[in-house]
């Protein structure tokens, strides 16, 4: 047997008897502690329940006897977990029964047999050690989800929540190692930025972009969007990645017309100011490689593929208040947008001119 | 009310015993000390519960002592603790008490020599 056995304690009436049980479980390696009857033993058991690793417990006692002690032992979280070995003498055997049936480990019958003890008792530490290596376990996994939902927290304030969920999930790895996917991309941005940027005071500029990140931000959270970015007065938003939308041309456009219906009250109160600001948007649906994008110590979680150039473009091409919608988009959701053709765009970087529609009303 | 054949003392729970303790017999000697100083006292108890008629304060002193004397082998003794511990549990403290109060010393004075003569005898 290793060093550290474990700390048994010996209850019963009988002085002689614990002398007996004492001198036995010291020659298996065991450190005793004694008490005279179930009260003492409850007594000792709550003062240090960590310290105890398995008791045996005389059936027969004045006082508190055997069967009322394990029954308290029992209803009591802190020490329930202890193993009871119940000792008896062999006329006693009904209550052994009784008391197994209430949870005591094991028994023993008086006079008690040497080699019976030795391998009760290893049995009882066995499954005390288990139980407290579980408990061990158990802490320290308490503490890693603890440590794991603060950096959640911490992540979900830098970056949108479907990443911060994404990155943490058992399926994180392999989302973040790249991935094709089709996906509805938007692209906003304002019209007049730029020479606002230049007029304005910093404090202004901040306090509208500020206000603008605002309204947008509870706008993108409302339809479920993934933010990519945002750049200054532009912003790009997809869907159906990390997290599957079957409806996410549906979304992109919902989110986009919510947006224009709140930019509005917002930019008659900047016109009085002096500011001359429109909102744009371009839509797109296509397939893009999403993971990691960056290097070693600046990552992001990124689209790449046409679908995300073309929104950009079309984005650009959108006057104030329109929303562009590449034609393949309006074909997944004809039956619930209404719009308007726009006619066929130049959109740098691709060869051949792209139709676009303004998206006029959602049903 | 026990075997009068049985014997005073079973010396083979008392090897048992040591052998169970990887034959202490330091040991064994002092548990008998132990048990005949705590012994000593219980009949005392036992005979003032009689005298005083109080079954209650039978049961404990009669239950040590019959659970004692099982574990040092004094096995006659122990039947008649044990009857003596029903008898106060079920409130008879009856005119036959005293009479088996009598008799339990009786056997206490004889398991004490017996237990003596099997420490010097091992001593020898």
């Amino acid at each position: 047997m290793s060093d550290e056995v474990g700390i048994a304690l010996v209850v019963d009436d009988s002085r002689v008897n614990r002398l007996v049980l004492t001198r036995q479980l010291a020659g298996l390696g065991l450190e005793v502690l004694e008490a005279e009857n179930g009260i003492e033993a409850l007594e000792q058991l709550r003062a240090t329940p960590s310290a105890i690793d398995v008791v045996l417990l005389d059936v027969m006692m004045p006082e508190l006897d055997g069967y009322a002690t394990l029954e308290a032992m029992k209803a009591d979280q802190a020490v329930r977990h202890i193993p009871v070995i119940m000792v008896s003498g062999v006329e006693e055997l009904d209550s052994v029964v009784r008391c197994i049936e209430l949870g005591a480990t094991d028994y023993l019958t008086k006079p008690i047999n040497a080699r019976i003890l030795a391998a009760r008792i290893n049995a009882s530490l066995a499954a005390k050690r288990l139980h407290d290596l579980q408990a061990e376990y158990l802490e320290q996994q308490r503490q890693l989800t603890a440590t794991i939902e603060r950096q959640k927290t911490e992540l979900s304030r830098f970056l949108s929540p479907q990443i911060a969920h994404l990155i943490s999930s058992p399926e994180g790895e392999h989302l973040l190692a790249g991935h094709r996917r089709q996906i509805t991309v938007a692209f906003c941005d304002l019209r007049g930025f730029t020479t606002f940027a230049e007029q304005a005071d910093p404090e202004e500029l901040f306090s509208v972009l500020g206000e603008y990140h605002r309204m947008m931000g509870e706008v993108i959270v409302e339809h479920g969007g993934t933010l990519e970015h945002f750049a200054g007065d532009g912003v790009m938003i997809f869907f159906n990645d990390p997290v599957l939308q079957e409806d996410h041309v549906e979304r992109a456009v919902r989110m986009a017309t919510a947006m224009r219906d709140r930019f509005q009250p917002m930019a008659e109160r900047w016109k009085k100011r002096g500011y001359e600001l429109g909102f744009g948007v371009g839509i797109a649906v296509g397939y893009a490689t999403l993971g990691r994008i960056g290097f070693e110590g600046r990552h992001d979680y990124g689209a790449i593929g046409n679908v995300t150039i073309l929104a950009s473009r079309l984005s650009s091409q959108a006057g104030p208040n329109q929303i562009l919608l590449s034609q393949r988009a309006v074909g997944m959701i004809e039956e619930i947008v209404e719009v308007e053709p726009v006619g066929e765009l130049q959109i740098k970087g691709l060869s051949r001119p792209v139709s676009a529609s303004n998206v006029l009303a959602v049903r | 009310m026990t075997d009068a054949d049985s014997p005073v003392l079973d010396a083979s729970v008392l090897d048992e015993l040591s052998a169970s303790v990887g034959g202490d017999r330091a040991f064994v000697t002092d548990l008998i000390d132990a048990y005949l100083t705590d012994g000593a006292q219980q009949v005392e108890q036992v005979e003032a519960a009689v005298a005083a008629g109080d079954p209650e304060a039978l049961v404990r002193p009669a239950h040590t002592l019959k659970s004692s004397s099982a574990t040092v082998g004094a096995t006659r003794l122990a039947a008649m603790a044990r009857e003596l511990e029903f008898a106060g549990r079920e409130g008879r403290v009856d005119d036959a008490q005293p009479s088996h109060a009598a008799a339990l010393r009786a056997e206490w004075d004889a398991a004490t020599s017996a237990l003596r003569d099997w420490v010097s005898r091992g001593d020898a």
